[in-house]
This record gives C-alpha cells, sequence and structure tokens, in this order.
C-alpha cells in the first residue's frame, strides 16, 4: 500500500464526512417548523453514516465501475465512494427534478444505474438482489462482483440467510458486507444477535468469512480485497462482518439518550482524526495537505449543495410518470 | 371431446401448461438472457406443468431448481433483471406471496419508478392460483386484485391455451414486471378434473396476445358479463348454452393490469347489463373495481344493477360441498344473468 | 396399412390401471406422423402419446376413462 493510496483513502473519508456534516447541519437549518420531520428543503428521513467512511472506502477502492453495489437505507457512504454523482445524488435527496431518480426516490432509494449502485429501505432485502446481480456477472463471463452491505441488525433477517444460501449454492461473484455499527436504531447488538461474531453464520452456508475490528480503513482494504479477489476468481461469496460506528443518531432528530456514555465513547474513537493524525506523525501528510483536502472537500460539498438547492423540482404531474417503462 | 373445442384447421391442440412452456421455450432460444428459477421447474417441469420439456432442452445453467427461499430468489430475479436479464421467476403457489411480498411489490414493482425511470426490471412472477380441488385456504386463492392494487407491476391471467402462449411471450419482451398467473383450472393438466377449453389450438409460430386488452370471447347483446382466468370458461359454457334464449356477451379481460376499461365500457353501453364473475375475494377487488368503471363514467348506461358473482369474503374451505358453495360455478352464473335480466 | 395404437406400459406394476387423460384430436382427423395425439397417465407419471405415421385417426377409448396399459386406444387408418 503506498502513500498515495492512503491519501486517497484519507481524501475520501473526509470527502465523505463533510457531505454527511453538511446535509446534518442543512437538514435541521431548513426545517421549519423545526419538530415537523416533513418539512424543510430535505423532507422526511436521514440516516446519516458518519463513522463509517472507512467502510466505504476500504471496499470501494477494491472495485471498478461495472461492479454492483446495493446499500442499506444508509447509504450516502457507499454511493459517494463507488463514484456516484455527488451532484445528482444531493438534488435528489433535495427532492429535484434534476436529481438521479427526478425526485421520485429520495435519499433511501438512490439508484446509479451507470455504477451499478442501488439502495433500498427495506432492511436487508438487497441481499438477493445482490445475488441476482452477481448471477448476471457470471453468466456472461466478466470478473464484475456483486456487494451486499446491511447491519448488523440486518442480519438477522431472513433474506439474509436466503441470500447467502443460495450464494453459496451457485458460487457466485458476490461480497455480503455486514456493517456492524452496534446499534439497530436503539438496540444494542448483543440484545438482538446471540453471537458476538456475525461471520461464524457463514459456517452454516458453506463460505468463508472475516470479522475484521477496528475501523481502520486499511485493514477494511486488505479483507475487502481478499474477498473481491476470492470472488472475481470465480472461487465463490465471501461474508465479511466489519465493526464500525455510528457517530450521529440513527435517524436525524435521534436523541441518542439509550446510548449513554457510549456514545462519548464512541465519538472519541472517530476513525477520521485518528487516521489523520497517524498519516501526519508517519510523515505521509502534512497539516498543509489536510488544510487543502478539507477545503476541497467543503468547496465540493457546497457547490453540490448549491446545485441541489437552485434546481427546479418536478412538476407536479410528473408523479404519474415512471410507473411502468 | 366436446364439439365446443374446434380446431382451425390443421392447427394442433394443446393444453394451456403446454402453450406456457412453449412460450418460454421459443423466447429463450431467441434471447440468451431469458433464464427460468423457481422450486421443481427443472426435471420436474414444474407442479402444474408451466416448464415441463424445459430442461431437457435447456440444461440446468438456465432452468434453474431453487431451495426453498423465495425472498431469496424472487429478489435473486430481481437483481439479475436490473442487470438487464429477463428471468422467468416462478412462485408456486399464488398463496405463498406472504413469504416473499415485500421483494415483489417494494422492489419489483417499485425500482423503476424510484429510479425515475433509469433502472428497468424486466422480469416475469408466474404463479398457480386459483381452487375447486379442494386444496383449501392456503393453496387455492386467486389474489389477482391484491397485485393488481399495487402500482409498478403488469398482471395478466389467460383462460385459454392461445391467450397463454401470446400473454407469456408479451410477458417475456416486456420491460416492465408482470405478474402472470396460470390458473390451475385452465392449465389441462392430466390429475385434476377440466373443462375442455383447457385444450386449443394453438399456432406452432411465435405471437404475441397484448398485455391490457381484453377479448370479446362470446358475442352478445343482451348482457355483458365480465371475467378472467379459469371463470371464462365457464361464462362461455352458460353462454353457448343460453343462445337463441339470451344473447350474453362474454368479456375475457385477459389483463387486470392494466384493465381494459375501455372494453368494458363499450360492451356495457351495448347491453346496459352488466354481470362480472370473478374467483378472487368479492370485497375491496376486482369486481368492485369493473363496477367503479362504469360508475366512474356514466352509471346510466346501467338499466339494473351490477350482479357479481364473485368469491365470498371466506378463507376457502376444504371440503368439496363447501367450496363449491362459494365458486362462481355455472348455476350461479345462470341465476345472475336471469337476475338482470328481469331486474 | 391400418395402425393400432396401444397405451403405453408405463409403470413396473404392469397390471396397474392408467387414465387416458386427454384427447387433442377427435374421431375422423387427420394426423402427422409424430404428432402429440393424447396424453395418458399411470400412478401420477403423464406422458404424451405421439401418432406413429400420417393419416386418419379414430378414437377407441373415452377422455378420462381408465385404461388398461397396453390396450387398444386408437387407429390410424391410411
Amino acid at each position: 500500500m503506498d502513500d498515495q493510496m492512503r491519501i486517497d483513502f484519507y481524501k475520501e473519508m473526509v470527502r465523505i464526512r463533510t457531505y454527511e456534516s453538511a446535509l446534518q447541519a442543512n437538514y435541521h437549518a431548513d426545517k421549519a417548523p423545526a419538530w415537523d420531520i416533513g418539512a424543510g428543503l430535505i423532507p422526511g428521513e436521514m440516516h446519516l453514516a458518519a463513522g463509517q467512511e472507512p467502510v466505504a472506502v476500504g471496499l470501494c477502492a477494491n472495485l471498478v465501475q461495472g461492479d454492483a453495489i446495493t446499500g442499506p437505507h444508509r447509504p450516502h457512504h457507499l454511493a459517494l465512494a463507488k463514484g456516484v454523482d455527488m451532484k445528482a445524488m444531493t438534488a435528489e435527496i433535495y427532492g429535484r427534478d434534476t436529481g438521479l431518480s427526478h425526485g421520485k426516490g429520495g435519499h433511501m432509494h438512490l439508484f446509479d444505474p451507470s455504477q451499478h449502485f442501488s439502495c433500498s429501505g427495506i432492511i436487508a432485502q438487497g441481499y438477493p438482489v445482490a445475488v441476482g446481480q452477481a448471477f448476471a456477472f457470471a453468466r456472461r463471463g466478466t470478473d464484475n462482483v456483486a456487494v451486499a452491505v446491511a447491519g448488523e441488525g440486518a442480519a438477522n433477517q431472513g433474506a439474509f440467510h436466503e441470500a447467502l444460501n443460495l450464494a453459496s449454492m451457485w458460487k457466485l461473484p458476490v461480497i455480503f458486507i455486514i456493517e456492524d455499527n452496534d446499534w439497530a436504531i436503539s438496540v444494542a447488538r448483543e440484545l438482538a444477535t446471540p453471537i458476538k461474531d456475525g461471520s461464524l453464520r457463514a459456517v452454516a452456508y458453506g463460505m468463508p468469512a472475516q470479522r475484521v475490528e477496528g475501523n481502520d480503513v486499511e485493514t477494511i482494504y486488505e479483507a475487502c480485497k481478499v474477498a473481491v479477489e476470492r470472488a472475481r476468481a470465480g472461487g465463490g461469496p465471501t461474508l465479511l462482518e466489519i465493526h464500525t460506528t455510528r457517530l450521529f443518531g440513527h435517524f436525524e432528530g435521534d436523541a441518542q439518550a439509550y446510548r449513554g456514555d457510549e456514545l462519548a465513547e464512541a465519538q472519541g474513537n472517530d476513525p477520521i482524526p485518528a487516521y489523520e493524525s497517524r498519516l501526519v506523525k508517519q510523515g505521509v501528510l502534512d497539516e498543509a495537505q489536510v488544510a487543502a483536502i478539507k477545503d476541497e472537500a467543503s468547496a465540493e460539498v457546497e457547490a453540490a449543495i448549491a446545485y441541489a438547492k437552485a434546481s427546479p423540482e418536478p412538476k407536479p404531474s410528473d408523479v404519474y410518470l415512471h410507473v411502468f417503462a | 371431446m366436446t364439439a365446443t373445442v374446434e380446431s382451425a384447421a390443421g392447427i394442433r391442440r394443446v393444453t394451456t401448461a403446454k402453450a406456457i412452456s412453449e412460450a418460454i421455450a421459443q423466447e429463450m432460444r431467441s434471447n440468451p438472457e431469458v433464464f427460468v428459477m423457481g422450486e421443481d421447474v427443472g426435471a420436474y417441469g414444474g407442479i402444474f406443468g408451466s416448464t415441463g420439456g424445459l430442461f431437457e432442452e435447456f440444461g440446468s445453467a438456465r432452468i434453474i431448481d431453487t431451495p426453498i427461499s423465495e425472498t431469496g430468489f424472487i429478489g435473486a430475479g430481481i437483481g439479475a433483471a436490473v442487470e438487464g436479464m429477463r428471468p422467468v421467476v416462478e412462485l408456486m403457489f399464488v398463496d405463498f406471496f406472504g413469504v416473499c411480498f415485500d421483494q415483489i411489490y417494494n422492489h419489483m414493482a417499485k425500482i423503476h419508478y424510484e429510479s425515475g425511470g433509469n433502472v428497468k426490471v424486466p422480469m416475469v412472477l408466474m404463479m398457480a392460483v386459483g381452487g375447486g380441488y379442494s386444496d383449501a385456504a392456503q393453496h387455492s386463492q386467486c389474489l389477482w386484485a391484491s397485485f393488481a392494487h399495487m402500482p409498478g407491476m403488469k398482471v395478466v391471467a389467460p383462460s385459454n391455451p392461445y391467450d397463454a402462449k401470446g400473454l407469456m411471450i408479451s410477458a417475456i419482451r416486456d420491460d416492465n414486471p408482470v405478474i402472470f398467473m396460470f390458473h390451475k383450472g385452465v392449465m389441462g393438466l392430466p390429475w385434476m378434473a377440466k373443462n375442455p377449453r383447457s385444450i386449443g389450438a394453438v399456432p406452432e409460430e411465435e405471437y404475441t396476445v397484448p398485455i391490457g386488452k381484453a377479448a370479446v370471447a362470446h358475442e352478445g347483446s343482451d348482457v355483458t358479463v365480465v371475467s378472467v382466468s379459469m371463470s371464462v370458461q365457464w361464462c362461455l359454457d352458460v353462454a353457448e348454452s343460453l343462445e337463441g334464449t339470451t344473447s350474453v356477451e362474454v368479456l375475457d379481460l385477459r389483463s387486470i393490469v392494466p384493465l381494459d376499461r375501455e372494453a368494458i365500457l363499450a360492451s356495457v353501453a351495448k347491453t346496459g347489463r352488466l354481470v362480472i364473475v370473478d374467483e378472487d375475494y368479492k370485497s375491496f377487488g376486482l369486481s368492485g373495481e369493473i363496477v367503479a368503471t362504469i360508475a366512474d363514467k356514466d352509471p346510466r348506461l346501467l338499466k339494473a344493477p351490477v350482479q357479481r358473482v364473485a368469491y365470498p369474503d371466506v378463507p376457502v374451505p376444504y371440503a368439496r360441498v363447501l367450496e363449491y358453495e362459494a365458486l362462481p360455478t355455472r348455476d350461479k352464473i345462470e341465476a345472475a344473468i336471469a337476475a338482470v335480466m328481469t331486474a | 396399412m391400418s395402425e393400432v395404437i396401444t397405451f403405453p406400459v408405463m409403470s413396473k406394476d404392469e397390471s396397474a390401471q392408467g387414465v387416458l387423460a386427454t384427447w387433442f384430436v377427435k374421431t375422423g382427423e387427420p394426423v402427422r406422423a409424430g404428432q402429440v395425439i393424447a396424453e395418458v397417465m399411470v400412478d401420477k407419471v403423464s406422458l404424451d402419446v405421439e401418432a406413429p405415421t400420417d393419416g386418419v385417426v379414430t378414437l377407441l377409448v373415452e377422455e378420462e376413462a381408465a385404461v388398461s396399459q397396453g390396450a387398444d386406444i386408437a387407429r390410424i387408418d391410411p
């Protein structure tokens, strides 16, 4: 792993964090009345992935455009790292006609077919769809892979188990990722999942697996590399349970009282400042470069938000469009 | 064989099941992206014969027996479809949709809309529907109204072999998700009592039947009988038996979504009397939607109240005497026609 | 030369009765060699019966009739 790669990892994580933080600020600032979830320029629910950047960045550094990702209701880090256009994505989140889906999908239903990226608001349902994408790739003889990402809560849903079984039975090029951020909304992992290491479930489905601790982008990159290369070489699926952290609430508006002291502890384990300080200490980055990276990220994010806010809304009669092709 | 099933000159007769599997085979021969997935669709040929002969011709790479994992394999069908393949996925019985409905109505039906038209799901989800052979509450339902109620998926239900082949070819070629419902009673299976109309003349070459267009199965001027699927066969038996007494027009919807409202209105405008025969539950469903179609446009088209011969709002019972009390049988259809004619 | 078509022997127990489930043709119809003219079933296993030659078919048993394996079911006349 050379220094440039590490710098790229840091840059991308900063880019994502800047985005999630900006969305958080704008979501609340533009909401009037503040208590009304449906109000504001970004209406509805908002699930931000601050803290989970290492997963997206470590994974996507192993992927190419033709590889597929199905993501969960907390998708922005994955979308950005995969290469979904930030402006079109932001316009979609703002419900504008210039959005990825012309405002039809919103933040939990981001689709970019050019990147084979999709996400869904229904827990765990992206696992079977990724199996199908991998099926198509294998049938066509490409070495593309499909990746399904969902949380540790999703791993208790039937769709997860059916998908792993099918992928193993048919030896498909799919990687199943469990983003374990310890919380399924307000329910701690240990109250929902009887085993401490979810990767053990892979034994039941006859596939290799690994649990990755530390929320470190480089470790995650290496683990994903093994899985992706295995899939590309025809070696079938892998299950990766990646321990990460959710720094914001489950949704914006979640006071997180249920987290108690653990929240402060989690915030103290923020992966980005930790990585930044490591790279600076190792002489890979200096303060000036750090500042430049942050400025560049801010500029890109501000431009995307400005683009979204300036974009036209869809026409009301557009509601009838796109039911059928 | 009854004389009512005439063969067009030189065209061979086949069962509806054979017509369906032939349609799939012809599309698979011409398009390598088409494949079949489901439980027992391989060597077994499908529990109701929908995939007979396909495994022998195409093998396990394209005719895929799945584990009992409906959410898993229907989701996989969706994934393959968004990547441009054309899966034909079988849900063994419509009644099983409970274990996989999220993939169907929240994903298959909605992805095109949620993506603003950017992602297509060109998938066929076929399933066996219907009762009449004592398979009881969890294996005898029709439920087309339940699927029709949710936007984003087309729903078709042929009543005969000719339409079955043409609709399956149309469904496979359609870029949208199509729910293809084959009533077990129209399949012409050797192990279930059948109406002779389940065997019919089917051209050997490929052809399509348009989705969203009803067919006038029997022309008439006194009363319009609107029906779909198996019930159409009973309606035709009644219409033919009443020739000379009452001129019955039988409209075979063939598709529930899109619903051919123009055809319904045109026929009712002509006759002024409407009987609906629907094996799906009566309340909150297809028969009410047909009545609403008239009421929305012009209730004055009607000379008499509408007669609905629909399945009552009860789970399907097991005992034959109970089940046939509920089913829309010929005697009930005749009585409804008589009622609407004398009202 | 007329040809008689018999109910195929399909099961290990040759005395097991079968059923002529479906006729796809009517008496007096012309048929082609290889054309599927009937579907028969013994013990839940079904089979298509093909016309062995071109000709005009005469049905010898009724649809849904119980038939012994090996019994005559149709005749094809030139």
